[in-house]
């Protein structure tokens, strides 16, 4: 009898837990916007072109071209632990912009949909000055549609724009720095963005200068078929601080959509930077169909001495993540931060991790990665801490922790630690488990149902990750795991 | 053919001038052998068997004095002794006599009629088609060891089998170990590896084949003490039945190039415990890999390695603890520790979960770094000069791996030639008390 009853209840644990990772996607629609769409397909004639719309100068399109040939002697990694399908590089259009209407003069020229759009994802762009102290650099596909409070942050000497408003006012920044910390011949992605990357955001922050507020750009892929290439570079020089934040959301599609970033970061002597994602790209539905590929290159170089580079990522979208933001600890004492919650389910893949290289002596770095798995999905951690032999007393620190929601899902860790200076002290310590029936137990008797316990668990279980994130968007972060996750808890 | 395949390839045409070097099943595992290395373009490890050795094809008895070989416990030495001098089998005469009722250890070469077929799978257990270095020893072989324990016997005596290479030819020695313990028996296995010929560049392959049935218990210590110039290429592939119980340990002191792989493959139930011990100096380059693989349910697994690296020293460790959909109740831990002792060295470790089953256990653990200041502050002001308590901590270090080992004179020998060797000393195992204290106790 005790048996029956044991079975029943942990039959009712088992569909508990699954309704509660069965939740939809609940940002995905399509905003209908007119886009000028340049034909599918890929050959220099189309880098030309998009360096020709973008009225880019001559230097631009040599890069562009040299990493096109270079792309062109290149194959897919294949690494990784993903299943990705063959993609067929010649049906993606390379370029869309949203088409000009002479320029919006205020936010009542701008097509309502697309202020619709923006809405509906939580970003009221009108009020943002307002309401959030945030500065929006709002990117829908690939060109920045409106920029906000440039003048208070100009008046501080702080550039922030698109990264094509960058290339035609600050070309000497962009040249100086372009390409520097991941170069066109990094990988297959990498050359690819580099030839053909759309649009993307950039910041300087001069010496000594404390930016007053977070950076913002929301990312948005919109329109069908194409493919987003993104490139970000934040310059943060001697002494100067900055937290950008990134977050997306994009459309329900059937076709899946490439997304190929690259994020460059260059800190100075005593600077931080701080990066923040949210990613909630839509993941395809419960039976893998559609979702975002999102293979993105995003690396950061501390250059400067006593200099600090922070990445905390909340992955909770895509069908396909290949996404391993490093630092590379040059300066004497930089430190490198890595906190990541990744959360699979259904048929996602992730496969996504750090690398943290010390060439610097008394260089430091943190990992923590939360990986939750759920459904038939597969969650890798893959990282690298590699301590250069003329770096001494470099210190590192990982944890990764995986969390198992399903007898079908996968939750692998693959780290390499190369240590080649005797005064190095590297740890690494990882573990794998489901969420233990004790823990439940617990809830349940004080009066806590299965579902809403799993919740809390699993907030818990990624609070360290998400404590790092700055206050608006750990709500948003929150909620995120809550829809990805918890389905009607939350 | 490109030169990497050609790495291989060329053991083929070797192969191919005189092919009845082997009788019996080895024929036939050659022929297998070259069927699929031939099929093979390319192997990461390819560099390792680049360099053209020589080969033993016509079964040819080393040349060397025996006499001197057998150091390691003679005179009176009258343990359960082979010695494989190169890549040849040598019984002696102790095995032959003491070897208890239930207990076969003898060549695979002159292998009795009714073990025949067991040895034929055995040679092929764990193989793939795509691992060339175990092909190509499967290719060359013309000898190896074949021990089995039958049901419920339990073989008090460890059974030692000596590795010696004496030859001033660089030979690659292909050499294969065959365990097979029938349910419920018990055996012990000492293996130890030394070259009389020092300076000449040998490859010795050496696979170890176990299957350990259901509810049987086989344990496998492993001693490297060869020379700088030799590398070698060591594959342990093992089965465990339900319920079974598995120990390896592995001491690496001293050699030129290691390549250690293990794979083993857990039943329900059972218990296995891994582990390795690593002290390199010189240029020595030595790897660990290690694949366990957990497709039934209940089964625990420690894996434990430990490195202490000097002067331009480099270690590797890869560790993959695969746990299949299915294996519920998988309780596996793996540990790696490493300490840098001198600026030159380098360690790089891959400890690896593959994890496809929620209701599992799993943990590993990896640190890379140098002695406790602290600790070594301490000892000097108690007067123990800095080199000293150097050698105390680093003992210290390794101590609970050499614990793992479970009958005493071994643990008790290992502990000090590892003491020897961090003392500078050589750690040669000749005149080695241990299987002869055991075999008299």
């Amino acid at each position: 009898m005790d048996q029956t009853n044991q079975q029943q209840r942990s039959e009712a644990d088992r569909s508990t837990i699954e309704r509660a990772t069965s939740g939809e996607y609940k940002y995905g629609f399509t905003s209908d916007i007119d886009t000028d769409l340049i034909p599918a397909g890929l050959n220099e004639d189309v880098v030309r072109l998009i360096s020709h719309k973008k009225g880019e100068p001559e230097w631009l399109l040599d890069f562009r071209l040299k990493a096109f040939r270079h792309w062109l002697t290149l194959t897919p990694p294949t690494w990784a632990h993903l299943d990705i399908p063959p993609i067929d590089f010649q049906t993606i259009s390379y370029y869309a912009a949203p088409k000009k209407k002479e320029g919006p003069k205020s936010l009542d020229e701008i097509d309502p949909q697309l202020i619709d759009t923006f809405n509906r994802l939580g970003i009221p762009l009108e009020e943002q000055k307002a309401l959030s102290g945030m500065a929006v650099d709002a990117v829908l596909d690939s060109v920045s549609v409106k920029t906000t409070h440039r003048e208070r942050l100009a008046e501080l000497g702080i550039v922030f724009c698109s990264f094509s408003e960058a290339v035609r006012e600050y070309p000497d920044l962009v040249r100086k720095y372009l390409g520097k910390v991941v170069s066109y011949r990094d990988n297959f992605y990498a050359a690819l963005n580099s030839a053909v990357f759309s649009d993307g955001s950039f910041v300087y922050i001069p010496k000594g200068v404390r930016c007053p507020m977070e950076l913002s750009t929301y990312f948005r892929i919109n329109s069908a078929g194409t493919g987003q290439f993104e490139r970000t570079l934040i310059v943060a020089d001697d002494e100067a601080y900055v937290s950008y934040l990134e977050g997306c959301t994009a459309p329900m599609r059937d076709e899946n959509q490439l997304h190929a970033a690259i994020v460059e970061i260059i800190v100075e002597e005593r600077a931080e930077v701080k990066y923040s994602t949210v990613q909630n790209w839509y993941a395809g539905d419960a039976r893998g169909r559609g979702g975002v590929y999102n293979f993105v290159t995003k690396r950061g170089l501390c250059r400067g001495d006593y200099s600090k580079l922070s990445w905390t990522q909340v992955e909770t979208g895509s069908a396909i993540t290949w996404k391993y933001p490093s630092c590379i600890l040059a300066g004497e004492g930089s430190v490198g931060e890595f906190y990541s919650v990744a959360v699979t389910n259904n048929r996602q893949q992730a496969d996504t991790g750090t690398k943290m290289i010390h060439t610097g002596s008394n260089t430091r770095s943190t990992i923590v990665s939360k990986g939750i798995s759920a459904g038939h999905s597969q969650n890798s951690y893959r990282g690298l801490v590699k301590v250069a032999h003329a770096a001494e007393g470099v210190r590192n620190y990982t944890q990764c922790d995986s969390l198992l929601l399903s007898d079908t899902c996968g939750a692998h860790t693959f780290p390499v630690i190369d240590v080649a200076n005797n005064s190095a002290v590297v740890e690494h310590e990882a573990t794998t488990s489901k969420i233990s029936e004790d823990q439940i137990f617990y809830c349940n008797q004080r009066g806590i149902p299965t579902e809403e316990a799993v919740a809390l668990i699993v907030n818990g279980y990624a609070k360290e990750v998400m404590n790092k994130l700055p206050m608006e968007f750990a709500v948003e972060a929150q909620k995120l795991l809550a829809i990805t996750l918890e389905g009607s808890v939350g | 053919m490109n030169s990497d395949s050609n790495a291989f390839t060329q053991y083929l045409q070797l192969r191919g001038k005189d092919s009845a070097a082997a009788t019996g099943v080895l024929d036939t595992l050659n022929s297998r052998a070259a069927d699929a290395l031939a099929a093979i373009a390319s192997h990461p490890d390819s560099d390792i068997f680049a360099p053209d050795y020589g080969v033993n094809l016509g079964h040819l008895p080393m040349q060397a004095d025996l006499a001197t070989s057998f150091r390691c416990g003679v005179p009176q030495l009258n343990s359960l002794l082979a010695v494989v001098a190169n890549d040849v089998f040598y019984p002696t005469e102790n095995l032959h006599r003491n070897a208890p009722e239930g207990l076969y250890a003898g060549s695979i070469r002159t292998i009795p009629e009714q073990f025949a077929d067991d040895a034929a799978s055995m040679l092929e257990t764990g193989i793939s088609d795509s691992d060339a270095p175990a092909l190509v020893n499967s290719l060359l072989l013309h000898d190896g060891v074949y021990i089995r324990v039958e049901k419920g016997v339990e073989v008090e005596k460890p059974v030692q089998i000596v590795n010696i290479l004496n030859s001033d030819i660089p030979l690659l020695t292909p050499r294969r170990v065959l365990i097979h313990a029938m349910p419920g028996s018990r055996i012990r296995v000492l293996l130890c590896d030394h070259s009389q010929t020092p300076a000449t560049a040998h490859l010795n392959s050496q696979i170890v084949q176990v299957k350990v049935e259901a509810d049987a218990s086989v344990e496998l210590y492993d001693i490297e003490e060869s020379s700088a110039a030799t590398t070698r290429y060591w594959q342990l592939f093992a089965e465990q039945a339900d319920g079974s119980h598995l120990t390896v340990n592995t001491c690496y002191l001293t050699g030129g190039k290691t390549v250690n792989t293990y794979r083993i493959s857990c039943g329900n139930n059972t218990d296995t415990s891994l582990s390795g011990l690593v002290i390199a100096s010189g240029t020595e380059n030595v790897s660990n890999r290690v694949d366990l693989r957990h497709t039934g349910t209940g089964a625990t697994s420690k894996q434990l390695f430990k490195s202490a690296l000097f002067d331009k020293s480099r270690g590797t460790f890869k560790g993959n603890i695969y746990v299949a959909e299915g294996a519920a109740r998988t309780d596996a831990s793996q540990s790696c520790r490493n300490l840098l002792a001198s600026a030159d060295a380098r360690m790089v470790s891959e400890p690896q979960l593959e994890i496809y089953c929620d209701d599992v256990k799993c943990s590993h653990g990896a640190t890379t770094g140098q002695l406790d200041e602290r600790a070594l502050f301490y000892m000097q002001t108690r007067g123990v000069p800095v080199e000293e308590a150097r050698n105390m901590l680093t003992q210290a270090f390794m101590a609970d791996v050499i614990d793992n080992i479970s009958f005493e004179v071994l643990r008790q020998r290992m502990h000090m030639l590892v003491e020897k060797r961090l003392s500078g000393a050589t750690a040669d195992c000749s005149s080695c008390a241990a299987c002869h204290a055991q075999s008299t106790e």
